[in-house]
C-alpha cells in the first residue's frame, strides 16, 4: 500500500533580481523532492560566494578556481557568472568586519554598486553578522543596490528594525537569521512583517552547520520549519530557506588540512569538494532553496544530484 | 470639538483656498496648463495629492481637478447658532488645506519665489526621505516635531531645538509668528541647520507645512508598502502615520486661522498639537492616539508634554554610569574585603519599591537623592537605603509592579562594582571600593534603573523617576507604604484563582531544546521552571506580543476536576506540533502536563505508599522511587507525557490546585529535607488550611528513609492521611 502525506500549506515564492535573469525561489507544496506527494515547481538555486577583499583563510583547493580574480570582487563575480554558471552571486562584505579590515559602510556600498552593475544575475549581500556594523553597512548597501532587488542579510533580532526598514525603503528582500531555533526564526519573521516587510520579501537563514559541525542539528530545525509550514499551514514559517554552506564547510578542520599533513585522509581537493557537496545535498533534502557555495566542482556535483532527483 | 477651533480652522481653509486658486490661475495664465510641475528628485509627484486622492500631478493642468476636489471638501463656516457639527467638517477642512498648500508650494517652484532660498530647504528628495525614513522605522529617530511659528526669544528657540535634538527627534520648521520663524531665530544664533543636524527649515510660509505632511505621506507609501489609489488607501496612509510615525505639532506663538486649518490637516494624520498659547483644548481621543490639542503649555514642559501626548518612545543608548555596564558583570560577587559600603542584608534598613503612578505625577528622568551620598559614608559601613521607583505608562498596570520590581536585581548587577541580592525589604546591595574610586555613587543606582526600565520595557513604561533615600528618618513613611503594598500584592496573588480568570498563558520559551513542549501557566500553576507565574506571563505578552508567552482563552470546560478546557487543549495540540492532544492542569495520572527539562522539582507517584514524593533539582541523593533526580529527569523531560510523573515549580506544591484531581496536597509523603525546610512556612500554612495542622511533620524525608517501605512504615507510625485515601492507581483509568 502506498502511504502519502497530505499537506495544506505552500512555501511562498520570492523573486530576487530583475530582468531576464531574475530568479524565483520557493513554491513547494510538499517536502523538497517529495514530488510524489506534491509540487516542487523549480529546483533550488546556487549562489557563489564572492568576498569584497582577498580572503585570508581559504584553503588552497578553493583558492585555485579563483586565483586570478581574488581581491577584485567585480571580476570575481563575473567569473562565477560567466564561467561557472552561477545562478546568483553572494557578495560577502567581510572587509567591513570591525575585528578585520574594518572598512566603512560607504566604501562597502561602492563595492556593492560596482558588482551589482557588472553582473546581470541576482545578488545576495551579506554582512559579517556583527549586529552594529551590519546595521550601518547594510543600510548603505540597500541604497547602493537600489533597483536591483537584492537579498540582504543577515537580519538579526537585534538589528532587524534598521535592516528591514532599509530593505523596505529601497525595495530589497531580507534574510532573517536566527540561531538554529524554530520559534526564534518564526518570531523574527513576525517582527519583520510587523515592521512592514512583506512575508514574500523574506528568506529564512536558519544558521548553517557543515557536515560534522552541527549539520544534523540544522537539518532537524529546517525539517521542523518545513513541517510547520506545510502541515500546519503556519504562515510565518512558509518562507524559502537559504544556507550559507561554503563559509561553513571550508573552515572545517577535515577540509582545511592538506594532503601532506594527513595523507590517510586522501586528496585535500577531492575531500573538500565532497565535503561541500555532501553538506549541500543534505540541506537540499531538508528544504534549502538557496545554497551559497564555493567550489565549482562541488556545485557541479550538487547540480547532478538535483537532476537525478527531479 | 471646540467651536472656536472649528470656526477658525474652516475660516483658515477658505483663506488658503483663495490663495491656492489665485496662484494656480496666475501660473496657468503665465505658463499654460501643459507646464510641467514637480518637486525635485521624487517618484511621488505631488505626494499629498497622490496619497489622499490617488492623483498623479504632472502638469499645472493636472492641479485643476485637485483644486476642485479640495474646494468641494470645504465646509461652510459654522453659523452662530449651530453648536455640534464640527469634527468631521473641521477634519475635511484640514485635508483641503494641505492640498491647497501643496499647490501653492508647487507653483512657487515655477513662478517663484523659489522655495529653496537661504536657510530654507523646500521639498525633500526621495534619497533623503528613505535614509530618514529608515531611522523612523527602526526607532533610532523616534519621531518628528513640526514647529510652527517662533519662540519669544532666540535663546528659547535654541533651547527647544536642542531639547528635541537630544532625543533624536527631527525638527521641521515652517510658518511665522509676528514676522519671525523659529528657523530664523536659530540662524541668527549661528546654529547649523540641515538634515544631518536634525533641523529642517522648510519655509517661512505656513504652506511649507505641506512638505512635512508630504514627507509623512511618502514615508507611508515607501515603508508601509501602500500603493495610493482610492479612499481606502488614503485612509491606510493616514492610519500608518497615526500608528507608526510619531510626529506632533508644536504651535509656537499666536495661532491664526491658517495655522488652525493646517493643524486640522495634521490631526488627520494622528499628529496632535501642543500649543504654548491659551487656545481651546481638544482632549478626548479619537483620531489621534491620545489628546488632539493640548494648550497653554509652558515652554520648558513642551517637549515632555508632546512626547507624552503622542506616545513617543525614546531609546536611551548609553547608561550614564562611570563603570562598565553589561550582562557580563551580572555574575560578579563583591566580597567584604572589596566592599566600600553595603545596604540592607539585615545589617541596615533597606528596601526597594516600584509603584505605578499617574503620568502627571512622574517627572521622567528625575533622580533624587535624599540623605548623604557615598563620599559621606565611612568605608566598610552598612548604611540605610530606600529605592523608590515611580513608573507611569499608558499601558502600565498595577499587576506589572512586581514584575518590573524584580528586574531591579539584574539591572543593578549589570554594573561592574555594584552587587544586588534579594528583593522588597529583604534586599542587600554593595558598592565596591574600585567602583567608588571610579566615581560610582548612590545616585547611579537611579541612572541604571531609569535607563533600563525605559529601554527594556518600552511597551509598558513611558516615564520613570527614581528617589533614593539614605536618610533613615526620611524614608520611614515610604517604607511603611511599601510594606503595605507588598501585603496587598501577596493578597492579590493569593486571591487569583484559575476560576477567576478566563485567560491562561502558554510558554514556549524552551522549545529550542524541547520542541514539542508547551507550559500552560495559570494563576494557580506557575511555569515548571518557577520563573514565570501568570502575572509574569501576562506582562511578558504585553511587552512582547510576538514572544513566547501567548494568551489562551480557556474555552469550555471539559473536566473541571482534571482541569481540562477546550481552548487549552487546542493550543496544546497546535504548539506541541500535534504530539500532545489533551492536558490536565490538575492531574498527575490522566493527561499530565509535559516538561521541557527545566523543572525545579519532580513529582512521582509511590504506589505502595499511595501518595507522591517530590524531589528538587538540588537534591543529589536517592529517592524512594529508586531513582535519583537525574535519572527521573530523563524520563520526565523532553516534552513527553508520562503519567505518574510531573515536572513542577516549587510554588505549585502549596497551590490549592496541586494534583487536586488525585486528592492534592495530602498525597505528599516524601521530600528531601532541604526542600521541606525551604518551604516550611508555606507547607505548614497549607496543612492548616486543609485541617491537618501537623501535616508538615507527616512528610517523610531522607533522614526517615529512601525506600518506599521505610516511607510506608513512617506513614503508618504518624498516621499519614494518604493511607486512608482511595488508591492513587485507580485514577489511571
Amino acid at each position: 500500500m502506498e502511504v502519502k502525506e497530505t499537506y495544506n500549506g505552500t512555501i511562498r515564492e520570492v523573486t530576487l533580481g530583475v530582468g531576464d535573469k531574475a530568479v524565483v525561489v520557493g513554491g513547494e507544496t510538499a517536502l523538497s523532492f517529495y514530488t510524489f506527494e506534491g509540487v516542487m515547481p523549480r529546483k533550488p538555486v546556487i549562489a557563489f560566494d564572492v568576498y569584497d577583499e582577498e580572503p585570508a583563510d581559504w584553503p588552497a583547493p578553493v583558492v585555485e578556481p579563483y586565483k586570478d580574480v581574488l581581491g577584485d570582487p567585480v571580476k570575481w563575480a563575473l567569473k562565477c557568472q560567466n564561467e561557472y554558471g552561477a545562478d546568483m552571486i553572494c557578495l560577502q562584505l567581510v572587509s567591513t568586519n570591525p575585528t578585520g579590515t574594518n572598512r566603512g559602510a560607504e566604501e562597502a556600498a561602492q563595492t556593492v554598486k560596482a558588482v551589482a552593475d557588472a553582473i546581470d544575475i541576482p545578488m545576495i549581500v551579506y554582512g559579517t553578522a556583527n549586529v552594529e556594523k551590519d546595521t550601518e553597512v547594510l543600510a548603505k548597501a540597500a541604497e547602493a543596490a537600489q533597483g536591483k532587488n537584492v537579498l540582504m542579510g543577515p537580519i538579526e533580532e537585534d538589528n532587524y528594525k534598521t535592516i528591514a526598514a532599509a530593505a523596505l525603503g529601497f525595495q530589497q528582500a531580507g534574510a532573517t537569521h536566527s540561531p538554529i531555533d524554530v520559534n526564534m526564526a518564526k518570531q523574527l519573521n513576525i517582527l519583520a512583517t510587523q515592521l512592514g516587510l512583506n512575508a514574500d520579501r523574506i528568506i529564512i537563514d536558519p544558521t548553517t552547520g557543515a557536515l560534522g559541525y552541527g549539520l544534523e542539528y540544522v537539518y532537524s530545525v529546517m525539517e521542523r520549519l518545513r513541517l510547520a509550514a506545510l502541515t500546519q499551514n503556519d504562515s510565518m514559517t512558509q518562507m524559502p530557506i537559504i544556507n550559507t554552506i561554503g563559509k561553513e564547510v571550508w573552515k572545517a578542520k577535515e577540509v582545511k588540512v592538506s594532503t601532506e599533513e594527513e595523507p590517510a585522509w586522501g586528496d585535500a581537493e577531492t575531500r573538500g569538494i565532497i565535503w561541500e557537496a555532501m553538506t549541500a545535498i543534505a540541506l537540499l533534502m531538508a528544504g534549502s532553496d538557496i545554497l551559497v557555495m564555493r567550489h565549482p566542482k562541488a556545485v557541479e556535483l550538487t547540480r547532478d544530484f538535483m537532476a537525478l532527483m527531479a | 470639538m471646540s467651536k472656536i477651533i472649528a470656526s477658525a480652522a474652516i475660516r483658515g481653509a477658505h483663506k488658503i483656498a483663495k490663495r491656492a486658486e489665485e496662484s494656480l490661475n496666475n501660473a496657468i495664465q503665465q505658463k499654460g496648463e501643459a507646464q510641467e510641475v514637480g518637486f525635485p528628485d521624487t517618484a511621488y509627484f505631488m505626494p499629498i495629492a497622490l496619497a489622499l486622492l490617488g492623483v498623479k500631478v504632472k502638469t499645472l493642468g493636472d492641479f485643476v481637478p485637485v483644486l476642485e476636489k479640495a474646494k468641494s471638501m470645504l465646509p461652510p463656516e459654522p453659523a452662530e447658532h449651530v453648536w455640534l457639527p464640527y469634527l468631521g467638517n473641521t477634519l475635511d477642512a484640514g485635508i483641503a488645506t494641505i492640498l491647497f498648500e501643496e499647490i501653492i508650494e508647487a507653483v512657487k517652484y515655477i513662478t517663484g519665489p523659489n522655495p529653496v532660498d537661504g536657510i530654507w530647504l523646500g521639498a525633500t528628495d526621495d534619497v533623503i526621505l528613505r535614509m530618514q525614513g529608515i531611522k523612523l522605522v527602526d526607532g533610532s529617530m523616534p519621531g518628528f516635531a513640526a514647529c510652527v511659528g517662533a519662540m519669544p526669544t532666540n535663546a528659547e528657540a535654541v533651547k527647544l531645538a536642542n531639547e528635541l535634538r537630544e532625543r533624536n527627534i527631527l525638527v521641521f520648521m515652517f510658518g511665522e509668528t509676528n514676522g519671525k520663524s523659529m528657523a530664523e531665530q536659530l540662524a541668527e544664533e549661528g546654529v547649523q541647520m540641515g538634515w544631518d543636524s536634525y533641523l529642517v527649515p522648510y519655509g517661512k510660509d505656513i504652506t511649507a507645512a505641506s512638505y512635512a505632511l508630504g514627507f509623512a505621506a511618502r514615508s507611508a507609501m515607501t515603508f508601509g508598502g501602500i500603493a495610493p489609489g482610492g479612499l481606502k488607501e488614503a485612509h491606510d496612509i493616514l492610519l500608518y502615520n497615526k500608528n507608526r510615525v510619531f510626529a506632533f505639532v508644536l504651535a509656537l506663538g499666536e495661532v491664526d486661522d491658517e495655522k488652525y486649518a493646517t493643524a486640522a490637516g495634521a490631526i488627520n494624520y494622528g499628529f496632535p498639537v501642543i500649543a504654548d498659547t491659551d487656545i481651546p483644548q481638544i482632549l478626548p481621543t479619537g483620531i489621534c492616539s491620545y489628546e488632539h490639542v493640548v494648550s497653554n503649555v509652558t515652554h520648558d514642559k513642551m517637549v515632555e508634554t508632546a512626547i507624552e501626548v503622542r506616545g513617543v518612545k525614546i531609546k536611551i543608548t548609553k547608561i550614564n554610569v562611570p563603570v562598565p555596564y553589561g550582562p557580563a558583570f551580572e555574575g560578579e560577587r563583591i566580597r567584604k574585603e572589596q566592599m566600600f559600603v553595603e545596604f540592607g542584608g539585615q545589617k541596615s534598613t533597606a528596601f526597594e519599591y516600584l509603584r505605578m503612578r499617574d503620568l502627571d505625577d512622574v517627572e521622567n528622568g528625575k533622580i533624587e537623592l535624599i540623605g548623604p551620598d557615598i563620599d559621606k559614608m565611612p568605608e566598610g559601613s552598612a548604611q540605610p537605603l530606600g529605592i523608590v521607583i515611580d513608573v507611569a505608562g499608558r499601558k502600565m498596570q498595577q499587576d506589572f509592579e512586581p514584575v518590573l520590581e524584580r528586574q531591579v536585581h539584574h539591572m543593578i548587577n549589570g554594573a561592574e562594582g555594584a552587587w544586588h541580592m534579594g528583593q522588597r525589604d529583604m534586599n542587600w546591595l554593595r558598592i565596591s571600593k574600585s567602583a567608588k574610586d571610579k566615581g560610582f555613587n548612590v545616585k547611579h543606582f537611579g541612572e541604571i534603573l531609569l535607563a533600563k526600565l525605559i529601554d527594556d520595557f518600552p511597551a509598558i513604561v513611558d516615564k520613570v523617576q527614581v528617589t533614593l533615600y539614605t536618610d533613615e528618618k526620611a524614608m520611614a513613611d515610604l517604607m511603611e507604604e511599601a510594606r503595605q503594598a507588598f501585603i496587598h500584592r501577596d493578597e492579590r496573588v493569593a486571591g487569583l484563582t484559575d476560576e477567576s480568570v478566563d485567560t491562561f498563558y502558554s510558554c514556549t520559551l524552551c522549545q529550542s531544546f524541547a520542541p514539542n513542549h508547551v507550559c500552560i501557566i495559570s494563576p494557580q500553576r506557575l511555569g515548571l521552571c518557577g520563573a514565570y507565574n501568570w502575572l509574569d506571563a501576562k506582562a511578558a505578552f504585553e511587552i512582547n506580543p510576538a514572544g513566547a508567552n501567548q494568551p489562551i482563552t480557556k474555552g469550555d470546560t471539559i473536566d473541571e476536576r482534571l482541569g481540562q478546557w477546550t481552548g487549552v487543549n487546542e493550543v496544546v495540540v497546535q504548539k506541541s506540533n500535534q504530539s500532545v492532544q489533551n492536558i490536565s492542569a490538575y492531574s498527575i495520572m490522566i493527561d499530565p502536563e509535559t516538561s521541557c527539562g527545566c523543572f525545579e522539582c519532580i513529582v512521582a507517584i509511590l504506589p505502595v505508599a499511595n501518595g507522591v514524593m517530590i524531589v528538587n533539582r538540588e537534591h543529589s541523593g536517592m529517592t524512594p522511587t529508586g531513582m535519583k533526580f537525574s535519572t527521573l529527569a530523563g524520563s520526565v523531560g523532553g516534552g513527553a507525557q508520562t503519567p505518574g510523573f510531573l515536572g513542577v515549580g516549587r510554588q505549585y506544591i502549596t497551590s490549592e490546585k496541586f494534583i487536586s484531581a488525585e486528592g492534592g496536597f495530602k498525597r505528599i509523603v516524601w521530600m528531601p529535607k532541604e526542600l521541606k525546610d525551604s518551604l516550611e512556612s508555606q507547607l505548614k500554612k497549607r496543612g492548616e488550611s486543609i485541617g491537618i495542622p501537623d501535616f508538615f511533620d507527616k512528610i517523610a524525608d531522607e533522614t526517615v528513609g529512601t525506600t518506599e517501605d521505610e516511607v510506608l512504615a513512617f506513614m503508618q507510625k504518624v498516621g499519614h492521611p494518604a493511607l486512608e485515601m482511595e488508591s492513587i492507581l485507580e485514577f489511571s483509568v
